[in-house]
């Protein structure tokens, strides 16, 4: 695997916690635990902007690897 | 009339005006009972008993010796409730007899309660050694309530300084295979909801014996049909893993590039990630 590839499975797996996070949070009845959920989605959030641009920036840099 | 007859009448009347005068006079258990409570109990219970099978007297007799042991003990509870120093006198006060470590030998000599009475009522309570006790108070009802030194009670999650998450009562919302609509709406669920997480366990509602939803939205049901296996909940152990294997990529990634800026994205973003697996942590057990 190309450090592109295993970027982007990462940025997959990111994604992938955000929208868990999210479903947990809109599921809960729990006050507190709804704001816990929250506050990790926003930080998973930026975390997942900072990853697309890395994504975007390493399909670049490895062309060859393009299908 | 016939006697049978009048028996008959009297039994069932009775029985009613005895189940509305118990159910009046309070909840509380027989263990809970003082003394006098539990008297008046059982006279009531005698005089219906002698009411019934004493033909010659009239039933009204009965009805009035009911009432005033009905009505006296009520009279008693409502002023118990109102004043304290009435409760006190009639319920009788609760007696140290362990204070500081140290037993209240004159207050056990006062309440007639003996050494082996205290030693009983404590392995009772799963102490065998009175020097694990801190305090001790005989109840009014003749229990003993004990609360051990701070290094003999069980370890609580606040003791070790543990984070735990907030959780209210689970809700049962399928009983015997069929839909309980209220506890659902105590959710703010309806049943599209649950037909849907019925379906993610593969399973049909008719074949559900019980089912609770918890605080945090999930289901778990048991079954009729024992040999069918449910799937546990794993959404919520899988998240953390996920979480955790991807704090692991981003610092991996941090150390395998060259390129300066890059490496401190990772690196904020590994420790942003941490950060929020510490926090999220507790609410995924």
């Amino acid at each position: 695997m190309t450090v592109g590839s295993q970027v982007k499975s990462c940025y997959a797996s990111i994604k992938g916690i955000e929208a868990t996070l999210s479903t947990l949070a809109s599921q809960t009845n729990e006050k507190e635990a709804r704001e816990v959920f929250r506050n990790a989605e926003t930080i998973i959030a930026e975390i997942k902007e900072d990853m697309e641009k890395q994504v975007i920036w390493l399909s670049q840099e490895e062309p060859q690897y393009k299908q | 009339m016939q006697d049978w007859v009048q028996i008959l009448i009297r039994s069932v009347t009775l029985l009613v005006v005895l189940f509305f005068f118990t159910k009046w006079l309070g909840s509380k258990q027989l263990s809970q009972l003082n003394i006098f409570e539990y008297i008046t109990g059982v006279v009531l219970g005698g005089v219906v008993a002698i009411h019934i099978s004493t033909l010659d007297s009239p039933i009204y007799y009965a009805l009035i010796a009911m009432f005033v042991w009905f009505l006296i003990p009520y009279s008693v509870e409502l002023i118990s409730l109102k004043s304290k120093t009435f409760r006190n006198f009639m319920q009788g006060k609760s007696t140290v007899v362990i204070q500081n470590g140290k037993i209240m030998e004159d207050n056990l000599k006062k309440e007639h309660y003996s050494t082996d009475d205290l030693l009983e009522s404590l392995r009772k309570k799963d102490i065998f050694k009175v020097a694990d006790v801190e305090f001790a108070l005989l109840e009014p009802t003749g229990e003993l309530s004990v609360l051990p030194k701070k290094e003999n009670q069980p370890l609580t999650a606040k003791d070790v300084g543990l984070k735990v998450a907030p959780e209210r009562e689970p809700q049962t919302v399928i009983m015997d295979g069929k839909v309980l609509l209220e506890p659902l709406a105590n959710l703010s669920l309806n049943t599209n909801w649950l037909e849907t997480e019925l379906e993610k366990l593969n399973v049909s509602i008719e074949n559900v014996f019980l089912g609770q939803v918890d605080t945090h939205g999930q289901l778990t049901v048991d079954l009729y049909d024992d040999k069918i296996a449910v799937p546990t909940p794993s959404q919520k152990p899988l998240l953390l893993a996920t979480m955790k294997k991807c704090q692991a990529d981003l610092e991996m990634f941090a150390l395998a590039t060259e390129n300066e800026k890059v490496k401190q994205m990772y690196e904020k973003n590994s420790q942003n990630l941490q950060k929020a697996i510490e926090n999220v942590q507790p609410y995924l057990k």
